[in-house]
């Protein structure tokens, strides 16, 4: 009986491991096929085939995308993009949140509802008006447009919020004993306390605004400001030829892939511990 | 000098008119709305005033450049007879319901196959590989899984020519396709929701599986009558996420669509953007825009009200 009981427990935990490796392959084959692929040669990229190493490695998959097809301009766009579009959002999310932590602010409950409302509205929803919005003060194709959209999201004001609120209460009152005013406060004592939160704010913020596409593509007609995301889609989905007659074969395709989320797999292994804690603060609206 | 002053600015505050102490009260919150400035300007910038003008668009003629007529409910009345707008909906529903339904469970069983791991290495390395799509663009993720489905040198079709099964041409069968939309979607959020899970169960009570194996429980009483009923309010939480994601089914749609497959997985978010950038259509692409807002927000206030009586 016992012994029955083992084995049936030692059946059910390889099942287990096997069941999880199978998802986890599913995950890890395609990115590795990619990264084939992307060091293949041009025309053996292309053949029929299960491909596990490069065939005929070459580099000319990621020689092309920045000689032959320009991506590096989308790429520097992104960057600019997506750290001054980060800083930004942090720096503002933080400001607000600070102020919203204060409970004896008049006029507290009203604004957290104002911030909280737009928590509602889809920016897809309202694109185009937005669009138009953006029309009106003459700031389609530029990247400012890019920067300033995404400024500021309910969900990073409320997740400092929450995180200010978590400093101990006797902290700030020794500062305000001693005469510090607001800003003094914010940037002297909550900032420094606060790094692990405006830290899960711009990692959460960085890889969004790296991987947008729908503002770029509202917003953007000008393939000098364009992003990565954009060159990107129209790479790969624009089959095997650009305009100007230049084969694209799948090496150059999976290279840009493999550029593209480099940065993001560079990041990863530091920031992973918060992307989970900043769901839990996030979703604590009361 | 001390002593004498001392009683006067007792007596002062009872004098003092409330409306000074309101005044001050403001006065002093200064500095928090000069904070607060830049983050009430951007939303009503470019949220609240939008929507507020796209009410007025959705009733105009709009041009971009011109004269603006406006015609009444005109654009409403064309949208809701529009069969585009209509197939578009159904398979928004098709889609999303799909999408939530097994993007629902599949992190559940992930979560808890998971949490019977005993190596904290394999369970740790699971975890990131199991994560790492979420971290992707839909350009990224749509591209891969093209490539992979091509009929000639993907890898699945080289896979199934070994196994000898025929090419399949996922991404020109509508019905396929469709799926193929679905499944990866899955695949790319199944380990954000597993992560989510897993952080849940680390903060259940240890004693509650203490005391159930003192009473003779096994593995699936554990899981059964402890661990799932513990995830109760996270599985609300993801849920409400998940409905709320489904709504704004686009970038997927606008990377993995082609012309074969369009009319099978268009979508009312890309409905929205056809009309508005490829019809140059805006007066009606907005009107179609704030009837799906206002359906999402019936829905989603519909749902809050749904879990809080749930809960309570």
């Amino acid at each position: 009986m016992r012994r029955k009981k083992q084995v049936g427990q030692a059946a059910f935990t390889t099942l287990n491991v096997v069941f999880l490796v199978l998802i986890a392959a599913t995950m890890i084959i395609p990115l590795w096929n990619a990264v084939a692929e992307s060091f293949s040669g041009s025309f053996a990229s292309m053949r029929p085939g299960i491909l596990m190493w490069p065939r005929d490695f070459s580099l000319s998959g990621y020689t092309t995308i920045w000689t032959v097809l320009d991506l590096w301009q989308p790429f520097e766009n992104s960057v600019i993009v997506s750290v001054l579009g980060t800083l930004l959002h942090v720096l503002l999310s933080a400001l607000a949140g600070y102020a919203l932590a204060q409970s004896g602010m008049p006029g507290r409950r009203f604004v957290t509802g104002l911030i909280l409302i737009t928590m509602m509205i889809p920016f897809e929803a309202i694109m185009i008006p937005f669009y138009i919005t953006m029309q009106q003060l003459g700031l389609l194709n530029s990247l400012a447009a890019l920067i300033l959209s995404g400024m500021v999201s309910g969900f990073s004001v409320l997740l400092m919020r929450n995180f200010f609120l978590s400093i101990p209460g006797d902290i700030l009152e020794s500062a305000k004993i001693d005469g510090a005013g607001h800003f003094r406060m914010f940037w002297q004592i909550c900032m420094p306390l606060s790094k692990a939160g405006l830290a899960t704010v711009g990692l959460f913020e960085f890889v969004g605004r790296w991987n947008n596409l729908l503002t770029t593509i509202l917003l953007i007609n000008d393939s000098t400001k364009n992003t990565l995301q954009v060159a990107l889609n129209a790479l790969i989905s624009g089959g095997s030829s650009t305009s100007s007659g230049y084969l694209i074969t799948t090496n150059v395709k999976m290279a840009g892939i493999i550029i593209a989320i480099l940065p993001l797999i560079i990041a990863y292994p530091f920031a992973q511990k918060y992307f989970v804690r900043g769901i839990f603060l996030g979703a604590n609206k009361e | 000098m001390m002593s004498a002053d001392y009683p006067r600015s007792q007596m002062a505050i009872p004098v003092r008119h409330p409306l000074v102490h309101h005044v001050n009260k403001w006065v002093r919150a200064v500095p928090l709305y000069v904070m607060l400035l830049p983050t009430i300007a951007y939303f009503v910038i470019f949220t609240y005033y939008p929507l507020l003008h796209s009410i007025f668009i959705s009733m105009q003629n709009f041009n971009l450049i011109g004269n603006r007529p406006y015609v009444g409910l005109h654009n409403y009345r064309h949208v809701l007879t529009d069969p585009t707008f209509w197939s578009s909906f159904e398979n928004t529903l098709f889609l999303g319901i799909s999408i939530l339904l097994i993007g629902f469970v599949a992190p559940i069983i992930m979560a808890l196959s998971l949490n019977e791991v005993l190596s904290s290495w394999l369970k740790r390395t699971v975890q990131m590989v199991i994560y790492l799509p979420h971290l992707f663009s839909w350009v990224v993720v749509g591209g891969l899984w093209i490539q992979l489905l091509a009929p000639d040198g993907g890898l699945v079709n080289a896979v199934l020519q070994v196994m000898g099964i025929a090419p399949v041409q996922f991404m020109s069968d509508p019905n396929l396709a469709r799926w193929v939309i679905i499944l990866v979607s899955v695949w790319k959020d199944v380990g954000f929701n597993t992560v989510i899970y897993l952080a849940a169960m680390v903060g259940i009570n240890p004693a509650l599986y203490e005391s159930a194996r003192v009473d003779g429980a096994n593995r699936w009483h554990e899981m059964g009558y402890i661990t799932i009923p513990s995830l109760a309010r996270t599985m609300q939480v993801v849920g409400l996420l998940s409905i709320m994601g489904v709504l704004r089914l686009f970038d997927q749609i606008y990377v993995m669509r082609n012309a074969v497959i369009e009319p099978q997985v268009n979508v009312l978010m890309t409905y929205v953007y056809d009309m508005g950038f490829q019809e140059m259509n805006i007066g009606r692409a907005t009107a179609s825009a704030l009837l799906i807002l206002i359906f999402t927000l019936i829905l989603t206030l519909f749902t809050q009200r749904l879990i809080r009586v749930d809960h309570s």
